[in-house]
Formats: C-alpha cells, structure tokens, sequence
C-alpha cells in the first residue's frame, strides 16, 4: 500500500536500474507480474519500460544511434502489455546499496530482532553483514537497541497460528479492568511500544490493545470467526472518534512533535503568547489520558482550557505531591500488598 | 554534425540521470564535462556549443550529488599527463564497484524479513532510504515468503535533529549545535565529530567526540535546541565499522549501573506496566515493589510523573526530587490564581461519559 506514492526522480532512478537486471533475467514477462513483484501500480510499470526502451548511450557515434539503446518486444508490449528485452545497454547487474540505504535496513533489523522468533537469530546478523557488503561505502552508523517485547507476542503468535482466540485482563486508559477475548490479526509497535490489533468480542467491534496493559494473557481453545472481507484494519493506530474531546494547550514550538499522536490543529492565536510559544487544539478520548500525558511532560506542555480538563491535570499531579507527604500503605513495601480491590 | 535538438528540455529528470548513469558506466576512460554536457541526454539538448552553459554546468553537478546520494559510485579522474587541471577532469562509473557482488544473493525468508525491516520506518529520510534499499532488492527476482503472523513494527524519528547529524556523519563534518543539560539554565553550545546516532531504551542518542572537551561523549537529540549546523573547515574521517554497537555497549552499561526503586499502587495503570520491566523479583504477590533501571535519570523522572498517585520513588533521592517537582510544577502550572473551583459546573468533573475509545491502546 505504501508502495504506492508519488515517487520523486531519486526513486525513479533506482526503479530504472533495478529493473532492467529483473527483466534481463526474465525472457517475458507481464506487465502486472512485475508491478506486482516491485509492489508498483502497473502504470509506473509501463512508463519506465517505454522511457528504457528508448534509452542508451552516445556511442561511437555520439547520435544515440540504434545499436547504443535498450531494445524491447515492441508488439508484444503494445498488445499483450508483456515485456521482453531484446537488447541490453551498460548495465546488466543490480545496484549496490547506498550506506544510508543499508543502514536503513540494518537498523530495520536491528529493532525486529526484539520479535521472539528472531531473538538469537543468526539469520539477522548473517543479513547485515551482507547487506554491508552490499553497500558502496560503509553503513551509516544508525544502531537500535533491542526492546523487550515480553512473552505476549510468543503468545499470541502460538494463537494465530492455531487459529484460537486470545484472553486477557485488560486495564484500559480509564482504569477499568475487563477481561477480554479477541481474535487476533495483527501485532503493530510504535517505538518501544508494542499493540495487539484484532476483533473484541466483548466490544464486538475492531480495538487495539497495549500489550503492557495485558494481564494473565492465554490461548483458549475457541476458533476465531473469520475475518470478513469487508472489514479492513484502518492505518492508523489511534483512530478518532466523533466523541473525541477538543482540548487547548500551550507549548513551545520545538516540542509540537511529542503531540502528532492528537491530530494537533493550530488553536486561534493569541497576542499574549511569549515568542516561541504555540497553542494548539489536540483530540483526546478522554482526560484520563490527558492526565497522564501532561503529567509526564512537566514544564513543557500546559493545557489552557477547558477548565474541566486543567482540573483533572491539577488533581492528577496533586494527587502524586500528596503521596509523597503521605506516603500510603502500599508505598511502604510490606509483604502483605493490598488485594487487588483498589483499583479506582 | 551536431545532435539535433529535437525537443529542448523536454527530456525528464529521471531519463537525464538515466542516460547520464549508463554513458558513465559505458565509458571505460571517463567522460569530460564538455563529453556530458554536449553529448548525454538530457544535457545534448540544452547544450549551446561554444555558448554559455553555466547553468548546465550547474545541473550536472547537482546530478552528480544526487546520483552518489543513491549510492552509485561516480569518481573523478584526473588525467595522468596534466594533474590538477579541472578542465580535463574526467567521470565515471567503475562497472565493478556499481554492480552488487556476484556472491551476495538473498533467500526467500531473509526477503521477508528484509521487506519487514524496510517497513519500520514510517516517516522521515529512512523511510525513503528503505524504499529505495527494497526497489533494489527486488531486482534480484526473489519473491517473498509470507510470513505467519501479521507485523507490523514501527519507529520513528521525530527530532529534527537525526536528519542533519546523520548526513554530517557520512561525510565527516563536524557540528556545532545549542544543548541544554538538564539542570542548567541556559543551553550551550557543543561542537562534536558525530560518530553514531542510536536508538536505546526508547530514546534517540548521539554519540561522538565532543572537539572542545577532546572526549567521546553521549548526547540526546531530545536536548538538542535549534538547528544542527556544520563547522566550516572542520571535518573527520569517519572510522566507519562498530561505532553504533560501541555507542550501544556504553549505554547499555549506564543502564546496568543505575536502579531505581519504585512502589506501584496495585492494580493501577502503573502496576500494570512497570512491573513488566523490573530487574527485580517478579513476584506477584509483592508486585507494589519494583526495580527499574535507566540510562537518564530526568528521561525517567518524566515518565514516573505520568503516573502521578500510582508511583511513589523510594530511591535515589535525586530521582525522587525530580519526580515531585515535575509534580509539584504540573499542579500548579494548572492552578488558576482565582481559585473558583471550575468543576463547579459539571459535576461529572473528570470523567467525561462518552462511548468507548476506539482505541483503548492510548499513544502513550
């Protein structure tokens, strides 16, 4: 899907080289199986090979004459919408990878080997050494540490496999523990951040799950129901919703980045505002996310209004230098923890 | 007899490049820019013989940037009998070192994984890098296997800063850029050799050999302030190989070194959570009790402030004082000097009903 946007001359470049080996390997080949082979629309497809087929070099000549160009099938193009080289120019091998462009991998791969079954993989590091070998300059030095995933996605991943539901306790944003059935489809991380997407059966409808919100998870035994066609997982992670909540706050411009999750909207300017400064619209579900967000961004980001929303902020954090003054049962380590009744 | 220009300018971007890229390749000696300018498609056309051909001139060496950019290997020769001179300067593209190696071939499985780990990249230059790293791949004619489960990783680079440091690193500039150290009260600037820039522990790292302390130092791009500029007249040679994994190892041992102790309200958000990421004894029964390592004690400071009530710091002291002012500064940034009690007008307060959240994962 992401295949699909407008390349610049860079990318239609590398396309061009990279395509003129494929099809030197191939005597014909369709125009749809190479679109979908390069994970292409087939228009880009036939605008490269036409733009080839007429490409070449100067020659001895210097007059681009017929024997220094790219030859191809003309009928079988034209008619069939299949492509066969007759005659190949300068290149006939693949390009090396830049270092930036291995690096991009190599880091790609570093962040995957978080995923259980590429925990001890010699697979990955025997790719990134050829990949660097690969490359036409020594890798740029981007590095990724390994996150811990947990054992969650071993889990669901056994579930998928044998085609069962998965069952957890979830503690949702709100604080409210329910337990859950879900079909699962899909295992999507941002950052260090790992989530489950697939069907609730409690909600009957498509969420999306914290996997460090899950307690007790654990297969069970029931099939999950198909997965209809019409029902398509939407891009992005946090979708919103027309219950979504319009809340004003005030940060500096450099720190706008840390909101991009909350649709952010430029709020009406306001004269008062020191240089630097910016107030912004975001969305939100609910302030008990909002609570949390702010709270972990201390003196970056003040939320301007509604009241209700400064309030819940102001009691949240109040509720934090209170604890510290009172220093509750639970802080003071004993053995004998609380039942898990205390859930608010 | 001069070329026929048929369709001036009319040639596009990528058939100028295109046809620079095979001339280069097809020349064993080397092409002068006069050959190019006068000669390749794309430049043939625009080309006024005995004219001025400044921005011509200009185009080529912005093609020449572009074309390395991919990662295609252009040289420079400088003729044997005139050394030096810029007129006769010849370019071209070493077949050898443009072709991948004959020995390199990927298998079905490790496309997979190649094609997960292009994906990964959601936004930014990596993003396009990756792409383009896949288009190249794929001319290999390997078809992907298909993998069991659905994955769909992601990371993303959302300082400003990643961009420039990493172009500095690959042609050895040194850089200069305004830093705040937690606990100063104005940044300051720092002029550093960037040797790697890493991921850990969910935050993005520069590491590099700051030039006026003339030690290797560790800086996180979160704190850089303003642009990234390059030094004029400074650079480096990179030393290439092992400097990410080096960068990785120092962190990793800061992370070894410095624990945290924390107790969790049971059952709470933060209980949940945090204790998936003890060191110290996972048992559930005293769960309230939680080590935490970190690399950066104001990073974690931040994230404990988040969980307001549901943490409470035991120790290092430090990390204690720096949660309840966080605390203490969010509590009153949001206290109105009249203190008319706005919940006043809606009773629900906090608690806004509304359906469920499509999306009961929260961003954070």
């Amino acid at each position: 899907m992401s295949a699909l946007v407008m390349p610049g001359a860079s990318d239609k470049l590398t396309f061009l080289l990279s395509l003129v080996p494929y099809l030197m390997d191939r005597d014909s080949i369709s125009v749809t199986d190479v679109a979908d082979h390069f994970g292409v629309a087939p228009q880009l497809v036939r605008d490269a090979v036409s733009l080839i087929a007429v490409s070449g070099v100067p020659g001895e000549s210097r007059q681009y004459q017929h024997g220094d160009l790219f030859d191809i099938h003309w009928e079988e193009f034209e008619t069939n919408d299949t492509i066969a080289l007759t005659h190949l120019v300068a290149i006939d091998d693949s390009p090396r990878f830049s270092a930036r462009e291995a690096a991009a991998l190599i880091a790609g791969l570093q962040y995957l080997s978080s995923l259980p079954e590429n925990a001890d993989s010699e697979a990955i590091a025997s790719l990134m050494a050829k990949l660097t070998r690969s490359a036409s300059a020594a890798p740029t030095q981007v590095a990724v540490a390994r996150t811990d995933s947990g054992t969650a996605i071993t889990i669901i991943q056994s579930a998928v496999r044998d085609g069962v539901q998965v069952e957890f306790d979830y503690l949702n944003a709100r604080g409210t523990q329910e337990k859950r059935r879900v079909d699962p489809w899909r295992v999507e991380s941002v950052d260090r951040d790992w989530y489950l997407r697939g069907w609730c059966h409690l909600r009957g409808a498509i969420r999306t799950f914290r996997l460090d919100r899950m307690s007790d998870l654990q297969t069970t035994t029931l099939p999950t129901t198909p997965r209809p066609d019409d029902v398509v997982l939407p891009e992005n992670l946090f979708e919103g919703s027309a219950s979504d909540l319009d809340v004003v706050v005030e940060l500096p411009i450099s720190a706008v980045p840390l909101l991009a999750d909350f649709s952010p909207q430029r709020a009406e300017t306001d004269s008062g505002l020191p240089a630097e400064q910016v107030r912004l619209t975001v969305r939100v579900a609910h302030y008990h996310g909002l609570k949390r967000l702010v709270s972990g961004l201390a003196g970056v980001v003040t939320v301007v209004g509604p009241a209700e929303a400064r309030k819940a902020v102001r009691d949240w954090a109040g509720a934090g230098v209170q604890a510290y003054d009172e220093a509750p049962d639970w802080a003071t380590g004993d053995d004998n923890a609380p039942p898990v009744g205390g859930i608010r | 007899m001069p070329p026929i220009p048929d369709q001036p300018s009319r040639v596009s971007v990528e058939e100028r490049l295109f046809s620079l890229v095979l001339a280069l390749i097809a020349t064993e000696i080397g092409l002068t820019k006069a050959d190019i300018l006068s000669n390749v498609q794309g430049y043939r056309q625009r080309y006024a013989p005995g004219g001025d051909n400044a921005s011509l001139e200009r185009q080529f060496e912005r093609d020449k940037d572009d074309i390395r950019e991919l990662g295609i290997p252009l040289e420079t020769v400088e003729p044997p009998d005139d050394p030096g001179s810029n007129h006769h300067l010849r370019y071209r593209i070493p077949k050898g070192l443009y072709d991948l190696p004959a020995d390199v071939s990927f298998s079905a499985e490790e496309l997979t994984l190649l094609k997960l780990a292009s994906t990964v990249w959601r936004e930014g230059s990596l993003s396009a890098e990756s792409r383009r790293a896949l288009t190249k791949l794929h001319s290999l004619g390997v078809d992907a296997s298909d993998p069991v489960l659905g994955y769909s990783p992601s990371l993303r680079v959302r300082e400003a800063s990643f961009e420039p440091l990493s172009k500095a690193m690959d042609r050895g500039h040194v850089v200069s850029f305004l830093y705040l150290k937690p606990g100063e009260e104005s940044p300051r600037r720092r002029r550093v050799a960037p040797q790697a820039v890493v991921l850990h522990d969910g935050r993005w790292h520069l590491f590099g050999r700051d030039t006026e302390a003339d030690a290797t130092r560790t800086f996180l791009l979160s704190r850089i302030v303003g642009p990234v500029v390059t030094v004029p007249g400074e650079s480096f040679v990179p030393d290439g190989d092992g400097k990410g994994q080096e960068a990785l190892r120092e962190l990793d041992a800061l992370w070894h070194a410095q624990v945290a102790e924390v107790t969790v309200r049971p059952g709470s958000d933060a209980a949940v959570r945090l204790s998936k990421r003890s060191s110290g004894n996972t048992d559930p029964a005293a769960v309230s009790a939680i080590a935490l390592h970190y690399t950066d004690l104001n990073v974690l400071a931040d994230e404990l402030a988040g969980y307001g009530p549901e943490v409470l710091v035991r120790s290092p002291a430090s990390l204690r004082d720096a949660v309840l002012t966080r605390l203490i500064g969010v509590r009153d940034a949001h206290t109105d000097p009249s203190s008319t009690d706005p919940s006043s007008t809606d009773p629900a307060g906090t608690d806004p009903a509304g359906t469920d959240p499509s999306s009961e994962g929260e961003p954070r």
